[in-house]
């Protein structure tokens, strides 16, 4: 198990170096001048020679001169940079922001918490509703419940979630007056103590995580349905209802053990796709989190917060396959990874 | 089952409960809703960024400027702060102002305020320190000794002084004087030393100009510089009418409380209402935000739809609004040095072939107007000036018939095969520095060089102004009767401006003269500054300073005397100079206005005496501001 493991992890540091390089050179390929953007407040305030002189100056501050290779290598560490020093991506640097002016790991920091703090919720709250309708379903197949519930995983599975987003605003927020439209904190409230703060931002954040739930819900449901469906149709259910064991015990113990293997890959997906946001529901609801961010950085071409939140994901994603991998070995023995 | 509707049941009940707890009961209270996202950096100035939420939050908390603007945009001399500004032409070319501050201002702690706190900020924008926290100042170009200081060469800045304890003085370099708005050079701001570089350090002036005692470093104040910039609470050190009790940088939301020790803006004017606060909007949803009281001042509508919708909750009740023009305009953009746009006559039919009134009205659906020159009708020379605008400038009227006739005279009469025009595209005989590479002429066998009245366009996607465009102009049957082609080459934003600024340190295509004619927009400051924007010198050129391209000597000097040559108390000479300016540039027209829009502020109907205009903000107007009985 070490070894595969270990196997994996340099297949991974190649494939992030691959993939690093990639984005570096896609990102270089957009016509900007990052040196002119940072300048172009300064025009006006300042005489043609100043400007040239310390746009030049910036330039070779900012290292543009150099080729796409040198740059490269500075940015994720390999080069020494315009100061002489190793410091980049490998040495725990992942970069500045043009835009915000501060280290790109402060300008992650709030969103990346606001993020996780939703995500967790919306995770939780979809896979403790649809792997319990999906065995539901699958168990009572074809009945009248089973038949509305597909109905309405394949509505929150095919309509888009700007849609979503404004139908249920429209309902909970200007309609019912249920949940409030926007941000994460009552506007100028004092809180008491740390608890009435939290109960604030559960507040706010219910129906963006309602929305969020509600758009899951379709694809699980219908994963694990189909899923536990197959399992139940297998000869040793046959048998093991043969046997005259409870019904629970069948379901539970022998179709779902079989029946998570494919559902597996899913919910760790789901799990690690805590740290990602989504651009349209924090957009929508004026929440502050990793997919505003994103959006915000590739408006303003931002491209070293841009990169480093893209090898953020990239790390996730190559150990999340790791962890999906060694996952299958725990769930099924009949896989086992280090042979 | 059972088990899954008891929870939701619980769920629901959880949550109605929470929505008790967390309800607001602050009855009138004023939350502003910010179409940019506030960034959180609240250093003096925009030492680092420049977003406009960050900057009207500055303006809430520091307003203790020896300089500032007035409700026209015009600077003046701050009487609560000021006791004097006065100034001294010295005869080796640089001016001296000399600037008394009144004694007794504080701090919003109580604190007194000293001359050194009005003196650091410009002395540090001339050490190295200041670039090497990253802070982009400049000062040490414009003070003399400055640039010495910065380079080590000088341990003081010789031409900044402290005279005694009220009174700073400072020599501002030959070449930057006389200049119209020079009296900027005398602002002076407050802002704690203590707060924001740590404690121990200091100014002092020996007699042969300012210097930081303390020894402090890039290194030394770096940390202490980062906390006071990103830090709101009731330890942030200011002095404007707001004291920035909370940013929550989760939220994006920042609470202000009335600064009790405020001296008054220029017009001893203090603030009544006692806190609001600040969020984002979303342009998605702001409608629905603001009736559902998310928040109930929204400011700045720009956009017409936006307007009307404003216009209906307005009519519903409950909300008020506020109209204001703005100061700039949406354009079309001419590059004058090559092709068809060459030609003056051809700039001028393209303007008479597109009916200005008509796209100003549908662009922005009754909600703004069209100008005739480069100014925004916010501009206080505008407001001195309108109705000599008004009988001496060209409106360009939408005609074909004079569109034509000024093709005709300018030469335009040719066909592809240099015979008489009849129908189709347009040609002109030029020569051969006019025809240039353009790639679209034709030689023909005696080695005439006829030039066809094709333009191309570079527009921005997703513009709803490049939509309009497109068709009441390049779709517009009369300018293909009228014999001229505007061929719309679609790109982004940013390829746009590396066209337009033939910037070939992104690519060296970009350097090459493709596209005469593009699409955009531009606002004014309130320093109305031109100048090197219509400059001649070829090195300037190239660095894109006069983006037209129009090398028009007489309006490269306007455009540089009606600063230069100007005193800030020569307003007479100087609005004559912006008349000729103005006139020049709209007889050659190296830019057609297209639209300049009216904004709107929503905000709530219980709210009193708000004034906001171009150049007077929500910073400035909310002082005056009041909260009905």
């Amino acid at each position: 198990m070490t070894r595969y493991i270990l196997k994996r992890i340099g297949y991974m540091i190649i494939v992030f170096l691959i993939v690093s390089f990639l984005m570096y050179s896609l990102y270089n390929l957009i016509p900007s001048d990052p040196a002119r953007a940072e300048m172009e407040g300064l025009k006006k305030s300042l005489k043609p020679a100043e400007y040239e002189a310390q746009y030049r100056q910036l330039r070779q501050e900012m290292g543009l001169d150099d080729s796409l290779i040198v740059r490269y290598l500075r940015w994720i560490g390999l080069w020494k940079d315009v100061k002489g020093e190793f410091n980049g991506l490998l040495e725990g640097n992942m970069g500045y922001s043009r835009f915000f002016k501060v280290n790109v790991v402060d300008a992650i920091r709030e969103p990346m918490k606001n993020t996780i703090f939703i995500n967790i919720f919306s995770t939780i709250a979809a896979l403790g509703i649809t792997i319990p309708l999906g065995i539901y379903c699958a168990v009572h197949k074809n009945s009248k419940f089973d038949q509305s519930v597909q109905v309405v995983t394949i509505l929150g599975y095919s309509i888009p979630i700007y849609i979503i987003v404004l139908i249920f605003m429209f309902f909970f927020c200007v309609l019912w007056r249920v949940f409030p439209i926007q941000g994460i904190k009552t506007p100028g409230i004092t809180y008491a103590n740390n608890w009435e703060a939290f109960v604030d931002k559960l507040y706010h954040i219910a129906l963006p995580v309602i929305v969020m739930t509600f758009s899951a819900l379709g694809g699980m449901t219908r994963y694990v349905r189909s899923s536990m469906i197959e399992a139940l149709s297998m000869d040793y259910i046959r048998t093991a209802r043969a046997k005259g064991l409870k019904e629970k015990v069948v379901i539970y113990s022998h179709a779902w053990r079989n029946a998570l293997l494919p559902v597996i890959t899913s919910i760790i997906g789901w799990f690690l796709g805590i740290f990602s946001g989504s651009v349209v529901i924090e957009n929508s609801f004026s929440l502050s989190g990793m997919g505003k961010l994103y959006w915000q950085g590739l408006n303003n071409l931002d491209f070293e917060l841009v990169l480093a939140i893209q090898m953020f994901y990239t790390v996730v994603s190559l150990l999340g396959a790791l962890l999906i991998d060694i996952s299958y070995g725990l769930v099924d023995p009949r896989v086992r990874i280090d042979k | 089952m059972k088990k899954i509707f008891a929870m939701l049941l619980v769920l629901a009940m959880a949550f109605t409960m929470v929505s008790a707890v967390a309800e607001n009961n602050d009855e009138h209270m004023l939350i502003y809703g910010c179409s940019t996202e506030i960034g959180g950096d609240f250093a003096p100035g925009a030492w680092w960024t420049n977003n406009a939420t960050d900057k009207m939050i500055r303006d809430l908390s520091n307003d203790c400027g020896t300089v500032v603007s007035n409700q026209g945009g015009e600077y003046i001399m701050n009487p609560t702060v000021c006791e004097s500004i006065t100034s001294v032409m010295n005869d080796d070319g640089t001016k001296t102002f000399t600037v008394k501050v009144k004694s007794g201002l504080k701090y919003n702690s109580g604190k007194e305020i000293t001359i050194q706190d009005f003196v650091w900020t410009t002395l540090f924008a001339c050490s190295k320190m200041a670039t090497d926290v990253g802070a982009k100042l400049t000062g040490y170009l414009t003070i003399v000794g400055g640039q010495d200081y910065y380079d080590g060469k000088a341990d003081t800045v010789t031409g900044l002084h402290i005279l005694d304890e009220n009174t700073i003085s400072v020599t501002i370099v030959a070449d930057k004087v006389p200049y119209f708005y020079d009296i900027t050079y005398a602002g002076f701001d407050a802002f704690d030393i203590a707060y924001w570089l740590g404690e121990g350090y200091g100014v002092a002036d020996d007699g042969n100009g300012c210097y930081f005692t303390g020894e402090p470093t890039a290194e030394k104040i770096k940390d202490r510089l980062e906390y006071a910039r990103f830090n709101a609470g009731t330890d942030r050190v200011s002095t404007g009418p707001y004291n920035l009790v909370e940013f929550d940088k989760a939220a994006l939301q920042a609470t202000f409380e009335i600064n009790p020790n405020y001296a008054g803006n220029f017009e001893g004017q203090k603030p009544s209402i006692k806190k609001f606060v600040i969020v984002k909007a979303e342009s998605a949803t702001w409608n629905d935000a603001i009736k559902t009281g998310a928040f109930n001042f929204y400011d700045t509508l720009t956009d017409g739809n936006e307007i009307n919708q404003a216009m209906d909750i307005v009519e519903a009740g409950g909300f008020k609004y506020v109209q204001f023009d703005r100061p700039g305009y949406g354009k079309i953009m001419f590059q004058c040095d090559f092709g068809p746009t060459q030609f003056k006559a051809v700039r001028h039919a393209v303007a008479m072939l597109l009916d200005r009134n008509e796209f100003a009205n549908t662009f922005c659906q009754g909600w703004g107007g069209v100008v005739n020159g480069p100014y925004g009708t916010g501009l206080w020379q505008y407001q001195e000036a309108e109705e000599w605008l008004d009988e001496n400038l060209n409106p360009y009227t939408y005609s074909y018939d004079n569109a034509v006739a000024a093709l005709v005279e300018d030469g335009w009469t040719l066909n592809e095969k240099g015979e008489a025009w009849t129908e189709g595209i347009r040609y002109k005989k030029v020569t051969e520095k006019e025809a240039g590479d353009y790639a679209h002429n034709v030689t023909l066998a005696d080695g005439t060089i006829l030039m066809p009245l094709i333009i191309e366009w570079s527009s921005s996607d997703g513009n709803p102004v490049s939509e309009l465009l497109k068709v009441m102009l390049s779709e517009n049957p009369d300018t293909a009767k009228a014999g001229m082609q505007i061929n719309q080459n679609v790109m982004t934003f940013s390829e746009l401006l590396n066209y337009m600024y033939r910037d070939t340190s992104v690519d060296a295509k970009y350097g090459l003269k493709t596209y005469g004619m593009y699409n955009l927009a531009s606002n004014f400051q309130p320093a109305y500054d031109q100048s090197y924007s219509f400059t001649l010198d070829p090195d300037l050129l190239a660095q894109g300073y006069n983006q037209n391209y129009l090398l028009d000597e007489e309006l490269d000097k306007l455009s540089m005397d009606m600063v230069y040559t100007v005193n800030s108390d020569e307003t007479e000479k100087y609005m004559d100079m912006w008349k000729q300016f103005i006139a020049r540039w709209n007889d050659l027209l190296p830019e057609i206005p297209l639209y300049s829009n009216i904004y709107i502020t929503l905000y709530p109907e219980w709210l009193e005496n708000y004034e906001q205009d171009s150049f007077w903000d929500f910073s400035q107007a909310i002082l005056y501001a009041t909260i009905a009985e």
